[in-house]
């Protein structure tokens, strides 16, 4: 099978104008097509510059890496990966409706088709109805992070990568828009790579969860929770099993930080 | 402590009611006091000079306008373009930008008899003098705005494959807009100040040639009306500007 991810020995980090800083090293993954992967780590660690090699916004050091079978490079000229920033990165003076259809007016020949029935689909599939035409500074902080997420998906990418989409909002819009996300995920099928900080949303997303470490930057585990949600990945946040995955992987955590 | 906003009415009639009472203590009080109407004619006389000599006025109106807005536009577009020019091209910008700072630092005033020599007594060198003082704030503007982009949104069109002038277009220009007529609007005042300039310093045409003559010949009501004409053209302008500014940038 091929994996929407797969890289062997890849060193990820920084090339200055002399020297390069390395950040991950080493680092061996294979993330199956459709999973949900979530990604834990001490701050610092190298969570978004993983994902900005992944995205091909970063070449990486050293090692291997494929994505969906391909160069990173490929890939990203096909436009077969979306990118969620912390910070929503909505074009101020583009309304909502013109935002999430960013991907139609660029990206040259691979630009998408404009079709202003998907637009009002994702508005809906968000929960952004009525929203269409307001300006980003009329939103709220959850609602921006909504219209990022039908921008990243307008043109149904395979492979979402998300760096710390929820970091921002309160806990009851994050729960609520933890949901939406599986739902979506459910839905499209598409696999995704979620960066976050908190150890309950990740293992409330995640089908595994991937713990990275600080000094020198690597993969310490992968804890695989299947076994304690159900088929479609869904679980109580109260049930037990899920309570033990998140005291596993807080002790995880504390000795890596 | 957060202040309530005036009323409409009141953010309307109070700068009214403001300039009212300065005209009328210009009108009564000055002359109560003493002053001398060559130095200060009543708002009365500078009304009644524009009653008797409008068509004078009118034609030292036309071409002042003309240098200026001719000055405006020059000026701007070529500070927009060689802005873009720099942005795009690390090399040029390195090798000439310097040069553009130096020219910067010379006086606009000491600049213009140059141009007056280089370019004789026409309207050509009063806009070039308008056009230059209003190029450099607009681009060093253009180009920090041009660059104001943040990281994460260069990486979204990256992760979308944008192309280098969708990238421009679609990001890095409506990035440097509300920059670009911010430097618009005081270039609204400064292009009228040049060609005013360059009409003292050579012409017999123009508001600047007015406000001389009337100064050298001490008439004071035509000197003062014709200052009240080239500060009306350039709020004609900034007016302009700013409605222009809010059809272009229609968000926040
Ligand atoms: N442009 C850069 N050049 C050099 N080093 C960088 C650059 N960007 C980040 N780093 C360094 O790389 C390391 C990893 O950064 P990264 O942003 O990937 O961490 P992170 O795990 O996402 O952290 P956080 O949880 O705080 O977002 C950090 O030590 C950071 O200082
Ligand atoms: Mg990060």
């Amino acid at each position: 099978m091929t994996f929407a991810v797969q890289t062997r020995n890849l060193d990820v980090g920084y090339r200055n104008a002399d020297d390069s800083v390395t950040v991950l090293s080493g680092v061996d993954l294979a993330v199956e097509a459709g999973e949900f992967l979530t990604i834990l780590g001490p701050s610092g660690c190298g969570k978004s510059t993983l994902l900005r090699v992944v995205a091909d916004l970063l070449e990486p050091l050293g090692g291997e890496i494929s994505v969906l079978g391909d160069k990173p490079h490929t890939v990203r000229s096909r436009r077969d990966v979306g990118f969620v920033f912390q910070d929503a990165t909505l074009l101020p003076w583009r309304t909502v409706a013109a935002n999430i259809g960013l991907p139609t007016v660029v990206g040259g020949r691979h630009a998408s088709k404009f079709d202003p029935n998907r637009i009002t689909e994702l508005l809906q599939l968000l929960g952004l109805d009525g929203l269409g035409d307001r300006f980003p500074h009329q939103l709220s902080g959850g609602q921006r992070q909504r219209v990022a997420i039908a921008r990243a998906l307008l043109n149904e990418p395979k492979l979402l990568l998300m760096d710390e989409p929820f970091g921002a909002l309160d806990e009851i819009t994050r729960d609520r828009l933890n949901d939406e996300l599986l739902t979506i995920w459910r839905r499209t099928g598409t696999t995704i790579l979620f960066v976050t900080h908190s150890i309950m949303e990740a293992v409330y997303l995640g089908q595994r969860v991937m713990m990275l470490a600080a000094n020198p930057g690597r993969i310490v585990n992968v804890v695989d929770i299947r076994t304690a949600k159900s088929p479609d990945n869904s679980c109580k946040r109260e049930d037990p099993a899920i309570i033990s995955a998140m005291a596993e992987l807080r002790q995880m955590l504390e000795q890596v930080s | 402590m957060m202040r309530r906003p005036l009323p409409r009415w009141a953010t309307i009639s109070l700068p009214i009611a403001g300039a009212l009472s300065i005209i009328l203590a210009w009108q009564f009080l000055l002359p109560a006091a003493g002053v001398p109407s060559y130095i200060a004619p009543t708002p009365t006389r500078i009304a009644g000079v524009f009653q008797q000599q409008w068509a004078l006025l009118f034609d030292n109106f036309w071409p002042t306008l003309v240098e200026a807005l001719s000055g405006f536009f020059i000026g701007n577009i070529s500070a927009v373009l060689l802005a873009v020019v720099f942005v795009y091209s690390r090399v040029v910008q390195a090798a000439y930008f310097p040069v553009v700072l130096f020219f910067n630092t010379i006086p606009i005033l000491a600049l213009s008899p140059i141009i007056i020599l280089i370019f004789g007594l026409g309207m050509t060198p009063k806009i070039i003098i308008a056009a230059v003082i209003c190029f450099f704030p607009t681009l060093v503007n253009m180009i920090r705005g041009l660059n104001s982009a943040s990281h994460n949104e260069q990486e979204l069109l990256r992760v979308l494959s944008a192309t280098p002038w969708e990238i421009f277009w679609r990001l890095r220009l409506p990035r440097s807009l509300p920059m670009l007529f911010s430097s618009l609007r005081i270039a609204s005042a400064t292009a009228v100040i040049g060609a005013i300039v360059g009409e003292w310093i050579g012409s017999d045409k123009g508001l600047g040639a007015l406000i001389i003559q009337a100064t050298f010949n001490y008439q004071s009501d035509r000197l003062y009306a014709a200052i009240v004409l080239s500060s009306s053209m350039s709020i004609a302008i900034f007016l302009s500007v700013v409605m222009i500014e809010r059809r272009v940038i229609r968000y926040i």
